[in-house]
């Protein structure tokens, strides 16, 4: 029996999906190297890489079934780790945001709200994974709701807007695939075209949303115009370091680079697909927008093939949240959506955020290798 | 799928998610296509631009040296806290200004009215907090360089000038490039820019494009905040020539001393080699620092300073040598002596006028400050007769006054090589129509004030200088000027060699020297009468020196109607001589404005002069003369009977 699994599984182990993960982390690897030559992140980058691949390969094969099963239980320890971090003593706060915790022996910090990405992920698929013949009603919404708001209201506390706002996605596409009648879907989206300028203007009038906030959305509403030593600066030295990459590459990028004279912030993490683009130039920007469209596509192939509602759901509500986060920090870099501290996922350096992503491939590597089980 | 069913569209709807995420991929694609392919060239000039910055290295500006290799003005190296804007970022400026006015010992006032003058520069724009700091303050910028990285020391060469005001008026001020003249054609095709120290007067502004050199710079690539990664290339700054001015320091000093110790310290004192022009020294008084336009005029007490220059009824800023007018009083009567003879009006056997105490011409009586009998022109100039002059003007007439006036070049620029030179004004037909409107007609009374050296007669020092030193000379007339040679740099045809260079009239069309066609006895007579100025019992016997045989001539110039010429408006004092008299080798005048008598003030000062000239080239005590506390009885003088117009 084992035996036999095994054999099938090395067949139908998707490794196009795994090795373009593994080289998109690879080639991230090496643009961290360029923006932070120094530091010792391309180093930590390789070693999470290593991680990932064991606990990718860890959750693969593993059945995805007796996991999600116990998917509360994930989903109850994710939430401690988010009130955990929010304690002082274990909490470690960078640039005002109480979000990472320390690991003991100086190993350095993580980022809980990435990993419970995952665990959110699977307690929505456990939740809305039952065989359903009619369409989501309104208390099965409401609890899906609940579940995502529980981490998200956590998280607002760090307070790490940004996070929360990657969380939104992946209750949206569990929501769409759990038969949300469709003419509700047109009316959110509708609705949402109206009323998300409206929302906008009572927070800019109740002050809600605070003034750093919107003038980095102001920023991207004319980024040339803006003042680019203020708050449109991260903007536009990021379309600098882009638009400098031309079409093959910066020339003086081995010399003077935006983000060796630090005229780029955070190269490393937020922008680290400006440094790309700025490297490599249009070319390489292009392969990996079309490295990670294939890889959305392999994963949502997976989920077509998924053998239950589960498996299928866990699946897309990781891509829902990979996509999203994706477009918005790829879209900062090239300056036309604000400023979130977001990372890029498998590229931008951080741990977390890589093994966590890792740990969700091996999900959809998972629920692949059973579809013929039954 | 198994678990599918048909109600739901799951098929469609995974689709749909698909979809969405390759459009959101397309959308970033395009955008990626027109930021970097599209704009792309665009962006990474400005990329390139921000992280390049030319230091610029400013140019050591020439030194001037006198005539013998002492140096007069040189450049010295200062070092300014300064603070860079562009490192600011967003910090506001006003929270900086306790810190720094404490720390660096500045006004704390004058930081913050400098801090909001530049919130309307663009940003590169650094501010100086503070000029010349010291070792202190240098050390203290260095202490902070982690709390205030935007405080920067640069170091910057400035001009320094003598001490007090020694030599204002001739070598001028150097100052930051106006707007005013940032806009006119000649500066801007010299390729200046804001910013750009240039010579704003005197010897600094006539030859500012010999004494400025070409600025270098450092081309160097900095990070976000400023801070210098790497040196792309360096730019030597190429240094400005050395000057070496006609200047003889120790007659310079003796000039200013004698005006500073005079009895009201204004006035002029010149003093100029007849035999090319070269000035020796040039003082006008009261005078200024120097230093304040390089080195103080960007502080709020410099300003003040400045205001105050400015408004002061003494005119300070003003070289009286070529900027002032004066009426020459009896000075005038050397060129009216030589064009008298040069005209006819008297010949040299028969130069005996009446003096007649005066001439009355219609109903008005002028009188001569003394009684003369009828001397001869010798006679007339050594007691300087008016009576004679009168009647001497009269014979010549306007036409002849004027032709005397072409002929010394009075009524134009001497073309000195120092700016800002005034035209004298000179007797003429049409000069009394624009001064007496209401009696145009040029009238004999006219012609009779117009010959002794007052009314229509208002001359600057140095045109008349060059007019009497011309004719001891026998009639070349030299223009003046103050340069002697600009040094040349580097070897020839090396790179950046630049000529050496010695005084070209500005105005190439003008003969130098000019030539008056003097007779050889005419020319003799007149110095003998000026010769006995001096050392034949004439108004100036008080400064004669055996050995060396001065020529001059004494000067009472009117400055209010007879009567009224006391305490501030007495007369002004004139002595024009040169040196030895038959064979001249310097020539000096003396202006010292309403002290009186031209023999008693002016002549003692240039006295004093001569005799610093003659321990220098003579290596020996000048001959005794007359002891100087007994001055000669007040010269005869003209003057006017009627108060008549008072000019001046």
């Amino acid at each position: 029996m084992v035996a036999r699994i095994q054999k099938r599984s090395i067949r139908d182990f998707d490794w196009v999906l795994a090795l373009l993960a593994i080289g998109l982390v690879a080639f991230g690897t090496t643009q961290i190297r360029h923006a932070m030559p120094t530091e010792s992140y391309w180093a930590k980058q390789l070693i999470g890489l290593g991680i990932g691949v064991v606990a990718m390969l860890a959750i693969s094969f593993t059945d995805y079934r007796k996991l999600l099963n116990i998917a509360p239980a994930f989903y109850i320890f994710g939430l401690l780790l988010l009130v955990l971090v929010l304690i002082p003593s274990i909490g470690l706060k960078i640039n005002g945001q109480r979000a990472w915790i320390r690991l003991p022996g100086g190993i350095g910090q993580f980022q809980p709200s990435e990993f419970v990405k995952v665990t959110t992920a699977m307690m929505l698929a456990h939740y809305f994974g039952r065989h359903r013949a009619t369409a989501l009603t309104l208390k099965e919404t409401a609890i899906g709701v609940l579940i995502l708001a529980l981490p998200c209201a956590l998280i607002l506390l760090e307070p790490d807007v940004g996070s929360v706002i990657t969380y939104l996605p992946i209750l949206g596409v569990v929501l769409f695939l759990s038969a949300v009648r469709i003419r509700l879907v047109i009316i959110s989206i509708v609705l949402s075209v109206i009323l998300l300028p409206f929302a906008y203007w009572v927070g800019v009038e109740t002050n809600l949303v605070k003034g750093y906030q919107q003038e980095r959305i102001n920023v991207i509403l004319d980024p040339e115009r803006a003042d680019r030593r203020g708050f449109g600066y991260n903007t536009w030295q990021s379309i600098l370091t882009v638009g400098e990459g031309g079409l093959f590459g910066s020339q003086s990028a081995n010399e003077f680079s935006q983000s060796s004279l630090k005229f780029l912030p955070e190269p490393h993490t937020d922008f680290i697909f400006a440094v790309t683009g700025g490297n490599t130039g249009f070319i390489g920007g292009i392969i990996v927008l079309l490295a990670y469209g294939i890889l959305l596509s392999r994963l949502i192939g997976a989920a077509r093939r998924a053998p239950d509602r589960p498996g299928m759901l866990v699946i897309m509500a990781i891509v829902g949240g990979l996509t999203f986060q994706i477009f918005i920090n790829i879209g900062m870099a090239l300056g036309i959506l604000p400023v979130i501290g977001v990372p890029l996922p498998l590229m931008s350096a951080g741990l977390a955020s890589l093994i966590a992503t890792f740990i969700a491939i091996g999900f959809a590597i998972s629920v692949q290798l059973r579809r013929f089980v039954n | 799928m198994k678990f599918e069913d048909t109600s739901q569209n799951l098929r469609v709807r995974l689709r749909a998610v698909q979809a969405l995420g390759l459009i959101l991929l397309l959308l970033l694609g395009i955008r990626l296509y027109k930021v970097q392919v599209v704009d792309g060239t665009r962006y990474a000039g400005i990329a390139q631009n921000q992280r390049r910055r030319r230091l610029p290295i400013a140019a050591p500006r020439g030194i001037i040296f006198d005539r013998n290799g002492h140096p007069l003005v040189d450049s010295r190296p200062i070092y300014n806290v300064i603070l860079s804007r562009e490192d600011l970022r967003g910090r506001e400026l006003a929270t900086l200004v306790p810190p720094l006015a404490e720390g660096l010992q500045v006004d704390q006032d004058l930081l913050k009215e400098r801090f909001e003058q530049v919130t309307s520069q663009p940003a590169f724009e650094s501010i100086l907090v503070k000029q010349d700091a010291n070792p202190g303050d240098i050390a203290w910028v260095e202490a902070r360089k982690l709390e205030l990285p935007e405080l920067r020391v640069e170091q910057q060469p400035q001009r320094r000038y003598p001490p007090n005001g020694l030599l204002s008026h001739v070598l001028g001020y150097v100052g930051e490039i106006s707007p005013e003249q940032l806009k006119q054609q000649s500066y801007q095709s010299k390729g200046l820019k804001p910013g750009d120290i240039i010579g704003q007067s005197g010897l600094e502004h006539t030859y500012d494009d010999y004494l400025r050199g070409k600025d270098g710079y450092r081309e160097v690539v900095v990070d976000s905040r400023g801070r210098i990664q790497d040196e792309i290339e360096t730019v030597e700054p190429q240094p400005g020539q050395d000057l070496i001015s006609t200047i003889d320091l120790d007659l310079q000093l003796v000039a200013e001393e004698q005006l500073a110790t005079s009895a009201t310290k204004r006035g002029v004192i010149i003093v100029m080699d007849p035999n090319n022009g070269e000035v020796l020294a040039l003082a006008s008084y009261p005078t200024f620092d120097l230093n304040l336009f390089s080195q103080r005029i960007a502080t709020k007490e410099g300003r003040a300073e400045y205001a105050a220059l400015l408004n002061n009824p003494e005119t300070p800023l003003m070289n009286r040598a070529v900027q002032s007018r004066y009426m020459p009083g009896s000075t005038w009567k050397i060129p009216m002596a030589v064009a008298g003879l040069q005209q006819g009006a008297i010949t040299i056997d028969r130069s005996n006028i009446a003096c007649g105490g005066g001439i009355t011409i219609g109903n008005k009586f002028t009188r001569c400050m003394g009684h003369h009998g009828s001397p001869d022109l010798k006679a007339a100039i050594t007691h300087s007769c008016d009576g004679y002059f009168y009647r001497l003007g009269l014979k010549m007439g306007i036409d002849g006054i004027v032709a005397m006036v072409e002929e010394f070049d009075l009524n134009k620029r001497t073309g000195i090589d120092i700016p800002n030179e005034v035209i004298s004004w000179t007797p003429s037909r049409e000069f009394k129509r624009r001064m007496q409107p209401r009696d145009p007609e040029w009238r004999d009374i006219d012609t009779v004030y117009a010959s002794f050296g007052q009314v229509y007669d208002v001359i600057t020092p140095i045109s008349l200088l060059r007019a009497v030193a011309g004719i001891g000379m026998g009639g070349n007339l030299y223009i003046p000027h103050l340069l002697k040679e600009l040094k040349p740099i580097g070897q020839e045809g090396s790179e950046g060699y630049r000529v050496s260079r010695t005084f070209q009239p500005l105005d190439p069309s003008r003969p130098n020297p000019k030539v008056v066609p003097i007779p050889g006895d005419i020319h003799r007579e007149v110095v003998e009468g000026m010769w006995g100025v001096v050392n034949n019992g004439g108004t100036g016997r008080g400064v004669k020196m055996v050995g060396f045989e001065i020529a001059g001539k004494t000067g009472t110039a009117q400055v209010v109607g007879l009567g009224k010429d006391i305490g501030k408006n007495k007369d002004h004092s004139w002595f024009i001589s040169y040196a030895p008299a038959y064979k001249p080798e310097i020539s000096i005048v003396a202006l010292i404005e309403n002290s009186g008598f031209g023999g008693r003030h002016a002549a003692p000062a240039v006295r004093k002069v001569y005799d610093v000239y003659y321990r220098k080239t003579r290596n020996e005590e000048p001959p005794g003369a007359v002891p100087l506390a007994r001055t000669p009885k007040p010269e005869t003088n003209k003057k006017p009977v009627e108060g008549q117009v008072a000019v001046n």
